[in-house]
């Protein structure tokens, strides 16, 4: 019974391991084919999905949830994981050796994450994320003669080591003082201690958070963030931003709002102050930003901090607001890095200045990274347009009762007018400016396929919320918060 | 019947989509899909107007649709005296628009389709009853706006040492700072009263005080940024003189009364204690406006920042015209609003023309043109007159209705206000006039000879038309001025008025409203 709980899971790391085996003993002629086939199984594996039904109770002795929000997430990872595979074959004569193997690797640090949506118990928490974690080292550095790659997968090491040391000190603490690692018994004896916790407790709940924080790359731990999104191979950089984000956003959420949330007090305020500092370091970096994936780092630190802004409002409004978010996000960026491999593949550099014209080189390739600069800026029609509407309105609803949430919210107001700026920098030089070289460039049909996916959905769910909004309160009511 | 309304104000935006998939070596079909669809989306609006019920103050031509019903939210459109009046400037302002675009020569399709976005995006604004589409089409112009700019304007170089790029760029982050700081007072708006209904707000219900103070400086400035209120005002003559000439008349002409909408449907009667709280701050703002733009006009060459000064010294009259919060003043505002877009529109447009031509609108360099292009120069003089409030054009009507409406408020800032106000008329018959002996009478410049005048009916037709428009509105304003007044009085007088004593506020305990 327990395996219908992990089945995706286990579906996509047989698919990884067979591949591997297949590849050593009969290596596949066309590197390029075997990234679009898999894509294709795992977009089929997203189909799968919605036939699972989401099952009230646990599995593996309490470890393993399939509620509604461990589906939304598993999804979004599907969804992600098919995205990136075709971006890593359109990648992948970049790649000198192992291009199966960087495949596989994709595979398995999503199931890392597949295991992340179902997390109940800080065991598997720490695991699953060490799952994800270790492939991400060795997905960082794969262009291993090339510098910048070796040094961000370096660098992701060693940060994520000291965060991966810092969250298992925690749990430790946690466990040390409550005698439990499952988050519902954490939940209901923090409640019989009154929501009054031990000192060792807030101790390791900090050490947790810090791990968390790594992740989502949210102030004071976000400093690795530009440099590996600059340094890594596109795809990875890519899969970081959508996936180990929403990773990141959902253990965040299962912490905080079910094994943490009688004690909301203690974290509450702290997770505020970090949305604001999250959100102004990320959007004032960016503006100086020459080399467009450093920009989208910096970006994306940007975005944990509105991601916070939801999850420190702590209500039910919050909960789906962060879902909705996350949702529109992978498509949304998925859909920039999609178009910045696409152009890159041409024209060989990451800088700014070299998506000049390319509103008139390849007008869909243009098209296509404007959209989703807007989007990230939340402008209408676009869909991160509403996800940014309802993030605020669920600061604005906490705030009649606490002011200190207007404060949050001109932060918040005044990273938006920010953003625009920078994410116009980059419209500036697709439409405004002209290209040195305006020899078209030729798009192939699966990234084509991708970039109309990614680009409907940006426009339908700003316009046609209704859908995502449905998925993501159904999955938010889990916390039964209100 | 009720989805006509719907239809006009959507047609520009699905003929957008279906420009999108026309071929792009095609121009001409665009072209011709533009005008059409800007064309038609006027016939409708006139026709909405000839069936519109005079004797009601309501909404009327309402169409709902639910959209998100887990935030009681509704795609709901339809009409009262206020936006029927704008909507029918839109109309107006968008089929000229299209029709002076024949100057577009490059990426007509993107131009075309960023165009028509526009145009539904304003006209949603205007006809929408719902808190949450008003901020949606509201924003929905930012996009349009900075590429139509950026891509197709020009910016001569001059004192300002500024590039289109940098014009439209800050145009775009003034707008959006703007929205911003109006979309938190919306939502405190949404959370103290559960919904998102216009109509349900203006009537129903009364905002606890505290909410209403606090949340009408958000409204008042962020929708003040657009309105180009002193001194948020920089962006405007800037964007104006790099837009396009389609643009500058959809931005001076339309957009920019948005601003002024937006306080007018929802800051005064959403946040009528607000209002009253904070009337005076505006008016002394609508002063700085009028003098202060009026002064920097004078001292432009360009004819585009002369314009684009003057405009900005107009919102003022509209701003003034808003704080009197009586009948005549927020009536005439409205009428404003329409005169002066109409008149702004054609300004732009006649620029445009000979722009165009001669690629110069330094207003030195030009001299004698009239005798080259006569009907232009005769629309010239029109508009020029219109602006400087002579009687016969609607501009006319609307300033003197915004003066006696100040007058009337009584109070001694509003005396001295209406005072500035009507200095500021000199002050704006003095440069417009100055720039348009300069350039177009006087001694004939040799090197202007190869100008050619507007001589096809489809060229004069642009011009001819907004020029109808303003004499028929100054010869007979009741035909507006009827229908705004009845909807000024239901919606905004009603509210900000003193509370009448015998109908007592009834207070739902815990819900932090209070019905009247």
């Amino acid at each position: 019974m327990g395996f219908y709980a992990i089945q995706l899971e286990c579906m996509l790391a047989t698919w990884g391991i067979l591949v591997l085996l297949v590849d050593v003993f009969k290596p596949f002629p066309n590197k390029r084919t075997v990234g679009y086939v898999m894509a294709g199984f795992v977009a089929v594996a997203l189909l799968w999905s919605f036939c699972i039904q989401p099952v009230d109770g646990v599995f593996f002795y309490g470890m393993v949830r399939l509620d509604p929000l461990a589906l939304y997430f598993k999804r979004l990872f599907l969804l992600a994981l098919a995205m990136v595979l075709v971006m890593a074959a359109e990648f992948s004569p970049r790649i000198e050796s192992g291009v199966v193997e960087f495949y596989a690797l994709l595979m398995f640090c999503a199931t890392g994450m597949l295991l992340i949506a179902s997390v109940n118990d800080f065991i598997l928490l720490f695991v699953s994320l060490e799952l994800v974690t270790i492939t991400f080292y060795v997905l960082a550095s794969y262009l291993r003669r090339q510098e910048a790659s070796l040094e961000a997968g370096t660098k992701y090491l060693i940060l994520g080591a000291l965060s991966s040391g810092f969250t298992v000190y925690g749990i430790a603490y946690i466990f040390g003082t409550t005698g439990t690692t499952n988050f519902d018994k954490l939940a209901e004896i923090l409640r019989t201690q009154g929501g009054t916790p031990s000192a060792p407790f807030i101790f390791g709940m900090l050490l947790v958070l810090t791990g968390l924080g790594f992740k989502i790359a949210s102030v004071p731990f976000q400093i690795w963030a530009p440099d590996v999104y600059q340094g890594a191979p596109t795809p990875v950089t890519a899969f970081l931003a959508v996936g180990s984000k929403a990773a990141g956003f959902a253990l965040l959420l299962r912490v905080l709002y079910t094994g943490l949330l009688p004690v909301t007090a203690f974290w509450n305020t702290l997770v505020m102050v970090l949305a604001g500092a999250t959100l102004l370091y990320g959007n004032l970096g960016a503006i100086p930003q020459r080399n467009i994936k450093r920009l989208l780092g910096y970006s994306s630190i940007g975005h944990a901090g509105y991601l916070l802004m939801g999850v420190a409002a702590v209500n039910a409004l919050g909960a789906g607001a962060v879902l909705f978010y996350l949702g529109q996000y992978a498509f949304t960026v998925l859909c920039a890095f999609l178009a910045i491999v696409a152009t890159t593949a041409a024209t060989g550099s990451d800088e700014i200045p070299s998506f000049s014209g390319l509103g008139k080189r390849s007008p869909i390739l243009g098209l296509a990274l404007f959209l989703s600069m807007m989007s990230l800026a939340g402008i209408p029609p676009l869909s991160g347009f509403f996800g940014k509407f309802q993030l605020f309105a669920a600061v604005i609803g906490r705030a009649r009762t606490d002011w200190h949430y207007y404060v949050l919210a001109g932060i918040g107001a005044a990273a938006v007018v920010i953003s625009l700026y920078f994410y116009l920098g980059v419209g500036r030089a697709i439409y405004l400016q002209e290209a040195e070289d305006a020899s078209p460039i030729s798009v192939s049909t699966p990234m084509r396929i991708a970039l109309y996916v990614c680009m409907g959905a940006m426009i339908g769910l700003g316009i046609f919320q209704r859908p995502l909004v449905d998925a993501s309160i159904t999955a938010a009511k889990v916390f039964g918060l209100r | 019947m009720e989805s006509l309304l719907t239809i006009a104000v959507l047609l520009p935006l699905v003929a957008a989509f279906v420009a999108f998939l026309f071929p792009a070596d095609k121009p001409k079909n665009i072209r011709a899909l533009a005008i059409l669809a800007t064309g038609v989306s006027l016939l409708l609006t006139l026709y909405i107007f000839s069936q519109f019920d005079r004797t009601q103050s309501g909404y009327q031509f309402v169409k709902s649709i639910e959209w998100l019903p887990s935030w009681k939210i509704s795609l709901k459109f339809g009409v009262d005296g206020i936006s029927m009046t704008l909507l029918l400037l839109v109309g107006f302002v968008s089929f000229c628009g299209a029709l002076v675009s024949s100057e577009v020569h490059d990426r007509e399709k993107e131009y075309y389709i960023l165009f028509l976005a526009l145009t539904s995006g304003i006209s949603g604004t205007f006809a929408t009853m719902d808190l949450f589409f008003f901020y949606f089409f509201y924003e929905l112009a930012v996009i349009p706006m900075y590429l139509l700019i950026g891509m197709w304007g020009s910016l001569p170089p001059g004192k300002h040492g500024r590039t289109k790029e940098y014009a439209t760029m800050k145009l775009t982050l003034y707008l959006t700072a703007g929205a911003v700081l109006a979309l938190i007072g919306l939502l405190m708006i949404y959370f103290s009263s559960g919904t998102t209904d216009i109509e349900r707000l203006q009537h129903n219900i009364w905002l606890a005080s505290n909410t209403q103070m606090r949340a009408f400086p958000l409204l008042l400035f962020g929708f003040g940024f657009l309105a180009s209120m002193w001194p948020f005002h920089t962006w405007s003559p800037l964007g104006y003189a790099a837009a396009p000439t389609a643009a500058s008349m959809m931005h001076a002409g339309v957009l920019k009364k948005l601003g002024a909408y937006g306080i007018i449907r929802l800051a005064l009667p959403l946040l009528p204690e607000g209002a009253r709280h904070w009337a005076n701050l505006i008016a002394i703002l609508a002063c700085f406006n009028i003098l202060y733009a009026g002064w920097a006009a004078l001292t432009q060459k360009d004819w585009k920042f002369v314009i684009g000064y003057s405009s900005v010294s107009h919102m003022g009259y509209v701003l003034l015209g808003i704080a009197t919060l009586n009948v005549v003043g927020v009536t005439g505002a409205v009428l404003m609003m329409f005169a002066h877009g109409v008149m702004a529109a054609l300004t732009f447009a006649l620029i445009g023309f000979f722009y165009h031509q001669t690629h110069n609108r330094f207003v030195p360099d030009l001299s004698g043109l009239a005798r080259k292009i006569p009907f232009i120069g005769v629309c010239m003089v029109m508009a020029v007159m219109a602006s400087s409030g002579l009687p016969g054009f609607a501009n006319f009507v609307s300033e003197v209705m915004v003066f006696l409406g100040s007058w009337q408020q009584g109070s001694t800032i509003f005396r001295v206000a209406t005072i500035c106000a009507v200095w500021g008329i000199v002050v704006t018959a003095t440069y417009l006039l100055w720039a348009v002996r300069a350039s177009f009478f006087g001694p004939f410049d040799e090197k202007w000879s190869m100008l050619k005048d507007a001589v096809s009916f489809k060229q004069k037709l642009p011009y001819a038309l907004l020029l109808a428009v303003l004499l028929a509105v100054g010869f007979w304003p009741r035909l507006l001025t009827d229908i705004i007044k009845r909807s000024v009085e239901t919606t905004i007088v009603s509210r900000t008025g003193p509370p009448e004593p015998d109908k007592p506020a009834d207070v739902v305990p815990g819900n932090n409203l209070v019905k009247r």
